[in-house]
Order: structure tokens, then sequence, then C-alpha cells
């Protein structure tokens, strides 16, 4: 009886625990940084267009499907690109010297995966180097600069 | 068919004559007493002491001189006026490497009379940054995020600006004050080689393989720029750097000088347009973080010249000839003047 109890007490604790975990709290980052905050899905990752480089810094443009519009006037559903800052590198690790203020959680990126982003418009007006664009030519509009970048739910 | 086999035999000992070895060294030789006279070739390079000084020479190599002997400082990208009495170059501390991406902001520019002395600040870190001299000598255009300005030389006030359209590296004012050349993103490519009208901005390609390091012959209308291997980039490989010259609307693209198991950089021609130097180094980039790369002279007209054993560029290339390549001292972005310097004893 006593082991009943004991396992029956243990479920109920634990059930307790799980109804009380709160939600994590949004990266203040995400919030603050930019001007556009949007959960997109990466559509895919073009042959090439991300690929380690050491002595050479350059930003790659991904394709991303919006998802859900946090602050700033795009529309759900809309198609954008987004550039990354040496995108082989975890989003922790790729700020450097000349982007100082980019970051994020995301350890890799991953063709179907959604994103958490704050976002800069027009790009050009935020990043001076190389750019990787496999959509050249084939995509209209400025691109949008990828401040900081965690993996969402 | 047979009268074509003469003129083949003909070409096979022309080829062996210019492959030569003994012939090559003679004609290395000559090509060094051609130059001998010609001015002066500032560059960067380390010092017994590991820092990296400015120095000058003769384009044959000798009478090297140290002209800033900073041993707290590193000295880099040292640019003569287009009339050859001042040097811009930028001043790093110590502890920080050269960049091959980013020596153009990298520390303060400062400006000198070309033999080093009385050298002054223009600014403070990273101010002025990618600066190039003027036709004559008194503005600098330089390049950043903002766009291109334009900077009186003299008071360091902006005259007019205008917007980058993709430029973000290796500005070079041309000699005729009408162009800039540089390193752009928006031609397709992540590092192309591109020019852009001074007055209205606008731009051409020049070259959409990745490239780096432009720069003009004296007339304004051909450049000299690296190459990256476009076979082998193709084959997602980085291939080597050779050197390429072309019409500054990218229009006849032609080998300049090329070798395995070397990235040709830092491409400068002479003020008369006859030769050109540039740096060759088994390591990416001139390797500025350790000794920088031998540095070479050609003659244009010899062009194009495939070094060491290269095999595949020689099948590529047929009618290249093996020399005569001037081989000159470790350093690094390198750039000549036909001003006799008068150095104070």
């Amino acid at each position: 009886m006593r082991i009943r109890h004991f396992i029956a007490l243990l479920f109920a604790s634990l059930m307790f625990v799980a109804c009380d975990k709160k939600p994590a709290a949004p990266d203040p980052q995400l919030s603050t940084r930019g001007t556009v905050e949007v959960t997109a899905r990466l559509v895919e990752i073009p042959e090439g267009a991300i690929f380690k480089r050491d002595l050479y810094d350059y930003a790659g443009i991904l394709k991303y499907e919006v998802t859900a519009v946090h602050r700033g006037s795009l529309a759900k559903g809309a198609t954008i690109y987004i550039g990354h800052y040496n995108p082989w590198k975890p989003r922790a690790e790729a700020a450097d010297k000349k982007m100082k203020d980019i970051g994020g959680s995301l350890r890799e990126f991953r063709a179907g995966e959604l994103h958490r982003m704050a976002l800069e418009t027009p790009m050009d007006e935020h990043y001076l180097g190389g750019i990787v664009d496999k959509y050249f030519g084939k995509r209209e509009g400025q691109a949008f600069w990828a401040v900081w970048t965690n993996p969402a739910e | 068919m047979n009268s074509s086999i003469p003129i083949q035999l003909l070409r096979l000992v022309v080829i062996s004559l210019l492959h030569d070895p003994a012939t090559l060294l003679a004609d290395t030789a000559a090509l060094a007493a051609e130059v001998k006279s010609k001015g002066w070739i500032v560059f960067p390079a380390r010092t017994e002491k590991s820092d990296w000084d400015l120095f000058v020479m003769r384009p044959d190599g000798s009478e090297r001189r140290n002209i800033t002997n900073t041993p707290d400082a590193n000295e880099s990208y040292p640019l003569f006026s287009r009339d050859g009495k001042r040097l811009l170059f930028r001043r790093l501390a110590r502890g920080e490497n050269i960049d091959g991406n980013d020596y153009g902001r990298q520390g303060v520019p400062m400006v000198s009379k070309s033999d080093g002395t009385d050298a002054k600040a223009l600014g403070g870190e990273g101010d002025l940054p990618w600066a190039s001299w003027g036709p004559d000598g008194k503005e600098f255009a330089c390049l950043s995020l903002k766009g291109v300005t334009f900077v009186d030389a003299s008071t360091g006030k902006v005259t007019r600006t205008l917007k980058r359209n993709g430029f973000f590296q290796q500005l070079t004012w041309s000699p005729d004050g009408v162009w800039l050349s540089g390193v752009s993103n928006s031609f397709g490519a992540a590092w192309s080689v591109a020019r852009m009208n001074a007055l209205t901005g606008e731009t051409n390609a020049v070259s959409t393989t990745d490239n780096c390091t432009p720069d003009w012959f004296p007339d304004s209308k051909r450049m000299i720029f690296a190459n990256r291997h476009a076979s082998d980039v193709a084959l997602g490989k980085t291939g080597w750097t050779q050197m390429w010259m072309a019409d500054a609307d990218g229009k006849n693209p032609q080998l300049v000088y090329a070798e395995d198991g070397r990235h040709i950089y830092g491409g400068h021609v002479s003020p008369d347009g006859k030769y050109v130097l540039f740096t060759g180094n088994p390591q990416e980039d001139g390797d500025p973080a350790n000794g920088g790369a031998p540095m070479a002279l050609m003659r244009i007209a010899d062009a194009p010249i495939i070094g060491g054993d290269s095999a595949v560029l020689r099948r590529l290339h047929p009618n290249a000839k093996s020399g005569p390549v001037l081989t000159l001292p470790k350093g690094w972005e390198p750039c000549w003047t036909f001003h006799e310097i008068t150095f104070a004893k």
C-alpha cells in the first residue's frame, strides 16, 4: 500500500509541476532589435548558398515564407529573402569585429524549419561585404538583414 | 595540311626557347635592368622586430629601405598620390593583424611625404575608409556603409556623396578622375570587380567571377584584377587566384599571370602602363597575418605568363610564356611611382 501511495503522490506531484510550467519567456533580443520581427519558414537551402569559408566573410540570402508577424508591416504568407552573416556558423558565434550586432540561438540552418527573427531593412544599409545570392535575378526588391535568429516552436 | 607542319615546328621551337631556363634567366636579368631606374615601389612588409613597416625599393628590388620605422605600430595599404610626392597609408596598433578584407578601413589614416617623413594622422580609428587619392591629390574618395564620399584632403570635409550601389571594398579612383573601381556585391557574384562613374554613381560589372584587388591602367580605360579560376569555382573548389586585365566595360578579358599553387593578388600597373606588380602566395589572401607573399614584376606585353609546372593551365593557355618574371622581396599590396624620391641622409 505504501508503495502505491508513494507512486500516486509522485505522479500527482509531476502533474502539478508540469501544469505549473510557464511557457519560455520570449527572447528580449527579438523584441528590441531591428525594426521587423517575424516567424518564418525557411523554404529551402539552394546548393552552394551556405559553405564554410574561414578567410572570407559573406552573407547568404535565404528564402522564407512568413507565418506570423510580431512587429512591422509584413503580410502573413509573404515570401521574403533574408541575408544571414556567415550562415555556416551557429548564430551565437556569428558576430565578429565587423558585424557586432547579430546573434541568436539557432545552431544550424535546415530547410523547412521555423525561425523567429528580428530583421532590418534594407539589407544594403546594414551590411557591407560579399553576398552569396542564389536568387540573383530571380527575386524583386531588397533583402532583409537578419539581426537575431532563434529557432521557433 | 602539310603547310601547317613547319608553322607547328616553328611554334615548338619558339615555345622551347621561351621555356629554356638559361634564356629565362637572361630575360629576367634584362627585365631587372630595364626597370631599375623607373622610380620607386612602396610596400608593407614584416621587419626583423616582427611588426609591419612601410618599405621602398627600386623596381628591381634594390635599395630597399624602411621609411616608417615604428616598432610599436603596424603600417599597411600605402598609396602614392598620382604625382608621387605624397603617401597615404593606414597605421594600426601593433597587436592588430592586417585583414585581407578590411585593410582599407583598419587603423588610422595617415599621410606623409613619399619618403615617409612628416607623417600625420588624418583622423581617428576607421576614418576615411578605403581612401583613394583623387587625380590632383586634392580629394580622397572613400567607401563606407553610408556610400561613396568625396573628402577634401586639406580640410577633411565631405564635399559630396554617392550611393555605393553594392560597392563594398577596395575603392580606387581612376587617374583621369572620371571613374572609381571597386569590389561589388550587386552583380550576382559575392565579389565582382566593377566600375562606377564618379559623377553619376552609375555602375557596370567588369568581371563577375569571384574577383578582387582591381586597379587602373594609366589610360583609365582598362583594369587589372585578381580573378578566381572559373572552372574550379564551377566545381565548388576555391581555385587559385589569377591576374587578369579587361577593358573597364568588361570587354576583352585577358589572362596576365597564373600559377597553380599560388594565389595572385594585389595587381598594380606601373605609371606608364608597361609593367605590373603583384603578390603570389600559397596561402589564401596574401597571408598578411604572417609574412606576406613574395612580390613579382612582369611586362604587360609578355602576358599571358604561366608560372611553375601548372600543367592544366598550360593546356588551357597554350600560347602563354613562362617568363620573364622578376621575383621581388616579400610584401603586400605594393604601389609604384615614377617620381624620384630624395631621401634625407
